[in-house]
């Protein structure tokens, strides 16, 4: 038995040192791969904390028309106070034109002409709403409500607002998911064409074994190690890609400014390190599939 | 020990190598197929062996229909039989040694039955003292000793060799042939194919004469004709 392991893995070893340009690629393509299996991971594990945090504290808006009379903003607030187990009173706000122009000039910052269309006159007043029940559906009725009372002219929620977000991390989470299992299949066919490379050179060797009445299993194992390996290999590659990308990351997004919201994209070290495993699964896979396909479609020499 | 019953193989649609095919062969026989190139011998070889299954007929070895064999059990069937060839088939970079410890390694033999046995089976072939050169460095008669001692090692019950004698000059042909004769005095049955009119005419045992495909005669102490 010793000897069976013992021979498995020297010829795994040698194989592996003859074919080193072959075996290289099909590392660094099964590595970009698997990082690139990682960063989707982390996107949308970062995206989930943005979603989460807002969740929680939810918020609705009820934008009020410029040229709402003060007694319809009066009819407006005690309707919302009308629901204190939905509408947390407390937090009730009423933003007048000055405030919600001071809001607008920060929400718009960067985008000075959508500003320019706004004027302190112009702009409509608003309640700032946090609700108290966590139902998003009981919010989302009493929105339809508040929208048919004199004088509003919007009623926004956050929730809608989450899903641009959620459309965008979906976006990317297909793209990168469809990108990464392309490269995976390029990955394949190349550690099974570094396998069959590696089976044709020893065909000679391979003839010999099944002649003298060597099992397919005991032929095909070496091979299939050596798959194993360069897949597992490339996992490992893709793990340091994914750490040092996740540091420069959370460097990077730790730098905002906190309540933005864009602090919330770091990723906990725990999650790493579940993916980097996910990752070195993924990579053990694929090498051994293809280099089992490999292995038994050329067994036959 | 050997027996085919019917046996045609036909490769691709139309090349019948091998056509209604029938002979035994008993325990620790000495045979010479013999016939032109392309008559059938290899193909013969191959089908005692399993490296290739009739299109009709049996094959039975020791007793069994191997083409009834499963897949996973071949192994174990080639693992009683030894294969010589025309062109050695040894591996270039491994030693004498090595490449006779290579049969043995790989169906799973323990290393110390290998360091006993390989010693033994190079004296027998007579090259004790050549066991750490590389074919390379040997001459056509003993790189065929190699692979003999390669195919004996594991002491198979049956010897299959094609055309053993086909790269050699006469004088080695003979020394050849005397190491496989005293394989088969062990008692081990020796089949072996070959276009060579000395070898078989010196050895006069059992000869099956082929020609396209067909058994035109078989003959016991036979000569080539």
């Amino acid at each position: 038995m010793f000897s069976r392991i013992a021979y498995a893995l020297r010829e795994t070893w040698e194989s592996f040192r003859r074919n080193l340009t072959l075996t290289a690629a099909a590392v660094l393509t099964s590595a970009v791969s698997l990082l690139l299996v990682g960063s989707t991971f982390l996107i949308q594990r970062a995206f989930e904390n943005l979603l989460v945090q807002w969740r929680g504290d939810v918020e609705m808006i009820v934008f009020v028309r410029s040229d709402a009379s003060a007694e319809q903003v009066a009819l407006i607030d005690s309707v919302l106070r009308a629901s204190p187990t939905i509408i947390d009173i407390e937090k009730l706000r009423y933003l007048n034109k000055t405030e919600s122009y001071e809001e607008a000039k920060r929400i718009f910052a960067g985008d000075p002409v959508t500003l320019g269309l706004l004027t302190p006159e112009s702009i409509p007043t608003q309640f700032k709403v946090v609700p108290l029940s966590e139902d998003p559906l009981l919010v989302r009725s009493l929105s339809d409500q508040y929208r048919t009372l004199p004088g509003v002219e919007a009623v926004a929620l956050a929730e809608d607002e989450f899903e641009v977000i959620s459309t965008l991390s979906n976006f990317i989470r297909v793209v990168t998911l469809v990108t990464s299992l392309v490269l995976l299949l390029v990955a394949v066919g190349l550690i099974w064409n570094t396998i069959r490379t590696a089976m044709f050179a020893r065909r000679r060797e391979i003839e010999v074994m099944k002649l003298v009445g060597a099992t397919n299993w005991f032929i095909r194992i070496p091979f299939m190690l050596e798959g194993l390996l360069q897949g597992l290999i490339g996992g490992i590659v893709s793990c340091g890609g994914l750490w040092v990308l996740n540091s420069v990351w959370t460097s990077g997004v730790t730098g905002f400014k906190p309540g933005t919201g864009i602090s919330s994209l770091v990723v906990p070290d725990s999650y790493l390190t579940s993916v980097m495993f996910i990752l070195l699964g993924i990579g053990a896979f694929v090498g051994a599939i293809g280099s089992a396909i490999a292995a038994t479609r050329f067994l036959d020499v | 020990m050997i027996r085919l019953e019917n046996v045609t193989k036909i490769y691709g649609t139309e090349t019948v190598a091998v056509r209604d095919a029938s002979f035994d062969i008993p325990k620790s026989q000495f045979v010479f197929l013999v016939g032109p190139s392309g008559s059938g011998k290899s193909t013969l070889l191959r089908l005692i062996n399993r490296q290739e299954q009739p299109e009709r007929g049996d094959v039975w070895v020791a007793g069994r229909n191997i083409n009834e064999l499963p897949a996973s059990r071949v192994p174990h069937l080639r693992r009683s039989m030894g294969n010589v060839f025309q062109d050695y088939k040894l591996l270039l970079n491994k030693t004498v040694f090595e490449n006779v410890a290579f049969a043995l390694e790989v169906i799973g033999k323990p290393r110390h039955v290998i360091a006993r046995q390989v010693p033994i089976v190079l004296d027998l072939v007579g090259l004790a003292d050549k066991q750490d050169r590389f074919p390379n460095q040997l001459s056509g008669g003993e790189q065929q000793r190699v692979s003999i001692a390669r195919a004996f090692v594991n002491r198979p019950l049956i010897m299959l060799a094609d055309e053993p004698t086909g790269n050699l000059d006469p004088t080695t042909s003979e020394g050849i042939m005397g190491l496989l004769d005293e394989i088969n005095q062990t008692g081990t049955t020796v089949v072996m194919a070959t276009h060579d009119h000395r070898v078989v005419n010196a050895m006069r045992r059992r000869v099956i004469q082929l020609d396209r495909g067909v058994i035109l005669r078989d003959q016991e102490r036979g000569v080539y004709e």
